[in-house]
């Protein structure tokens, strides 16, 4: 027996064998639980991971992740995630699994450790702060006290609006956009080519060969039409282009409402404007929410492929792969379907599941959505979501419906201890929504609608013992209320606007106590926002009317010299200008 | 080829297979080898290769580590020419068929560095050969028996491990 062959042979093999017995899964496990925590922001945890080689499969236990908001509360945890990979595409370095199994899925579960990662600072999210100073300065404390002339005194210093910072941004950038509007719309391109066919005509005109001047007259035909019809596009996008530059102006009338509410805030007077009342009521918890979708979807977006990378463009580490036509081609990684099943609520939890169908990390190739699709019911709660999320075109697109019907509400607090709270308590809560994507731009709308609940207001702010009672009493009869909020965008900066029938009845409390004097107050002090916005306002109007005129001016002249130069063309090659040969019989 | 065996084969071959043709094959191929990618079948067999003929392991190894470390530069020459042969259509439909068998894109042949390394690595195979054997000749007169009588290698050949493990090589 050849010992000295065999043995480093054997002693390989025992190597091998034991790596993957003993040491595989245990770093396997280390790195999905380090990549987690990565994304997560807080600990994670897997209490087993099993795999198997040679019949590829994963079998995950007991995963939890912690919320990096609360040291002691799970984002997500589940019992069990399982699948096992087809033999076939492994033979073409791809894993494709057809079924995969998600049990026991639930959200917001209480941890015995600490979630808390060290050294990782959780960044405050601008929407949530934003709500949390509005709420924070709505100003009741002098609301007894409001007189009609109560602005008189009060000096608004324009350097110290937004609305006014705004018009200057608004100015600079509409200069920056009708700039590269302008110098996108090439209008000598489109003279020059019309004059390179008519020498074209001239040309041919000339010519003896009449099948030749007859097909040269036919293309040339082709082409002026061509390009009067690619001017026209051009001339359209441009002008669209400009609509859309001076579009943003309407963000000027949200920054005019903030300052008024900021300007009452600094006089002590509350704002009776019906919006910066929702804002201030339901603004923090709606805020609080969006970052945190906002946070996980810019997560999602981080991780999820891109509808090119990894199919078309370069994605070896060196030079590049060609790809060719596959009689059936699989993706490099392919979830047929997932199902899901889990819980949802601490308390007398709701039972869902559901499956995800088509997950993978070349979507083009797939060809297909990924969709979710899962549902729920226990007497009078009914849970519904569908989701589509399709990134096999040139853009990642996405489409999410959410209803919830039936769903308790414990205790929910509404607006800042600061200012003013509502505690609301018991009832029920109908909650729908929808949202959609479509590469960085977001757009959608929820409405959340409280019945049978329990609305207790927290006035203690207010000193004024009429306005006190009169906000008091205009709660107390109330049992349900609707919030409804808007959400646009992008997912990185995302816009909300909130409306409730709570904030009708608070802005009523408060002009039913204070009288016509506050009315007047908030009057006197939107008349020296817009006094001290006007001058900007003004500069901006006649900007964009001003460019407007030169755009138009310019796209006016264009438009005559090469509507001109075309109808003059065509004319010519019309054809009873062809002269047909002459034959003598 | 597992790890151990090609430590077996290096310090084998710091001893034997040091004819100038020997030295000068093993360049060659651990030329060939350093040009393409490494985690494909194609230079997996390669290595395979190289190690089942009776070139010289350590000139080889020296020459992989060698191009590898100049592959950003060769890659400039390399990737055009697969990227050439990838598109052409004369070979599409080999390139198809190829692309639908299993195991064949282990081989990594869809990737530019490839099937240009092969060719670039073909192509210079007959100037490195040459170059590596004079290389060979010029390193058994001045270097063999200093690399024959240097501590290591003495060291290696006084150890019984290695003795019993490397026995009838060194």
């Amino acid at each position: 027996m050849r010992w000295s062959y065999i043995a480093p042979r054997l002693a390989l093999l025992v190597l091998l064998w034991a790596f993957f017995f003993f040491a595989f899964d245990p770093l396997l496990k280390w790195g999905l639980v380090k990549g987690i925590e990565k994304g997560a922001g807080a600990r994670a945890e897997i209490a087993s991971l099993k795999t198997t080689i040679l019949r590829p499969s994963l079998k995950i236990t007991g995963l939890a992740v912690g919320d990096p908001g609360e040291e002691y509360r799970n984002l997500v945890e589940f019992s069990e995630l399982s699948f096992s990979a087809e033999g076939a595409p492994l033979l073409e370095k791809k894993l494709v699994v057809d079924s995969a199994a998600l049990k026991g899925l639930r959200f917001g579960t209480a941890r015995k450790t600490s979630g808390k990662l060290p050294f990782v600072k959780e960044e405050p999210s601008e929407l949530v702060e934003g709500f949390k100073k509005e709420s924070k300065d709505f100003a009741l404390e002098r609301a007894s006290e409001a007189k009609a002339d109560a602005a008189a005194d009060y000096k608004v210093d324009p350097a110290e609006l937004g609305s006014v910072k705004l018009a200057k941004e608004l100015e600079e950038s509409y200069q920056k956009d009708y700039a590269a509007i302008s110098s996108r719309l090439d209008t000598k391109k489109y003279e020059a080519g019309l004059e390179a066919l008519k020498a074209r005509y001239e040309k041919a005109k000339s010519g003896k060969n009449f099948a030749k001047q007859a097909k040269d007259y036919a293309d040339i035909g082709k082409e002026t039409k061509k390009l009067t019809s690619d001017f026209k596009k051009d001339k359209e996008e441009t002008e669209a282009a400009l609509a859309r530059a001076k579009d943003s102006f309407k963000a000027l009338e949200e920054a005019r409402r903030k300052d008024l509410a900021a300007v009452m805030a600094r006089m002590k007077l509350p704002s009776l404007d019906t919006q910066s009342i929702a804002r201030m009521l339901a603004g923090p918890l709606l805020a609080g929410k969006t970052a945190q979708a906002m946070k996980w979807a810019a997560l999602a977006r981080k991780y999820m492929p891109s509808s090119t990378k990894g199919v078309l463009k370069n994605e070896a580490r060196r030079g590049r792969e060609v790809h060719f036509p596959k009689e059936k081609s699989y993706p490099t990684l392919l979830v047929r379907k997932l199902s899901l099943t889990g819980e949802l609520g601490l308390e007398d939890p709701l039972e869902y599941s559901g499956t995800v169908e088509g997950l993978t990390t070349q979507p083009k190739v797939y060809g297909r959505p990924t969709t979710i699709l899962v549902k729920g019911a226990k007497g009078a709660r009914r849970l519904d979501f569908k989701s589509s999320i399709d990134a096999a075109g040139d853009e990642l697109k996405t489409d999410s419906e959410l209803s919830f019907a039936g769903m308790p509400v414990k205790q929910l607090q509404l607006g800042s201890p600061a200012s003013f709270l509502v505690d609301i308590t018991g009832g029920t809560a109908a909650f729908e929504a929808d949202l959609k994507t479509s590469g960085e731009e977001i757009i959608g709308r929820a409405a959340a609608r409280l019945a049978g609940a329990a609305f207790k207001p927290k006035a203690d702010n207010i000193k004024a013992a009429p306005l006190r009672s009169a906000v008091e009493a205009s709660f107390s009869g109330l049992s349900s209320a609707l919030i409804e909020t808007g959400i646009s965008g992008t997912i990185k900066s995302p816009k909300l606007s909130i409306k409730t029938d709570l904030a009708n009845a608070l802005s009523k409390a408060f002009s039913g106590a204070m009288g016509a004097e506050l009315g007047k107050a908030q009057e006197a002090a939107q008349k020296k926002v817009d006094e001290a916005l006007k001058p900007y306002r003004a500069k901006l109007d006649g900007l964009a009317a001003s460019k407007q005129a030169e755009l138009d001016g310019k796209l006016k002249e264009a438009e005559a010299k090469i509507s001109g130069l075309s109808e003059g063309l065509l004319k010519n090659l019309a054809p009873g200008k062809v002269k047909l040969p002459k034959f003598k019989l | 080829m597992n790890p151990i065996a090609i430590i077996r084969q290096f310090f084998q071959g710091l001893t034997a297979e040091t004819t100038p043709g020997q030295i000068g094959a093993g360049i060659t191929l651990g030329f060939l080898i350093g040009l393409l990618p490494k985690a494909t079948l194609t230079a997996q067999l390669l290595i395979v290769l190289m190690m089942a003929t009776r070139v010289n392991i350590p000139m080889a190894i020296l020459s992989v580590l060698a191009v590898s470390l100049a592959n950003p530069l060769l890659d400039k020459i390399s990737d055009p020419i697969g990227y050439a042969l990838l598109t052409s259509g004369a070979l599409r439909p080999l390139w198809t068929s190829l692309y639908n068998m299993p195991i064949a894109p282990w081989t990594g042949f869809n990737n530019t560095v490839v099937p240009g390394g092969l060719v670039l690595g073909a192509l210079l195979s007959a100037p490195v050969f040459f170059a590596g054997r004079r290389f060979g000749v010029f390193y058994n007169e001045k270097f063999r028996d200093r690399v024959m009588n240097s501590r290591f290698v003495k060291g290696l050949k006084a150890s019984w491990l290695l003795d019993w493990y490397f026995k009838g090589g060194v």
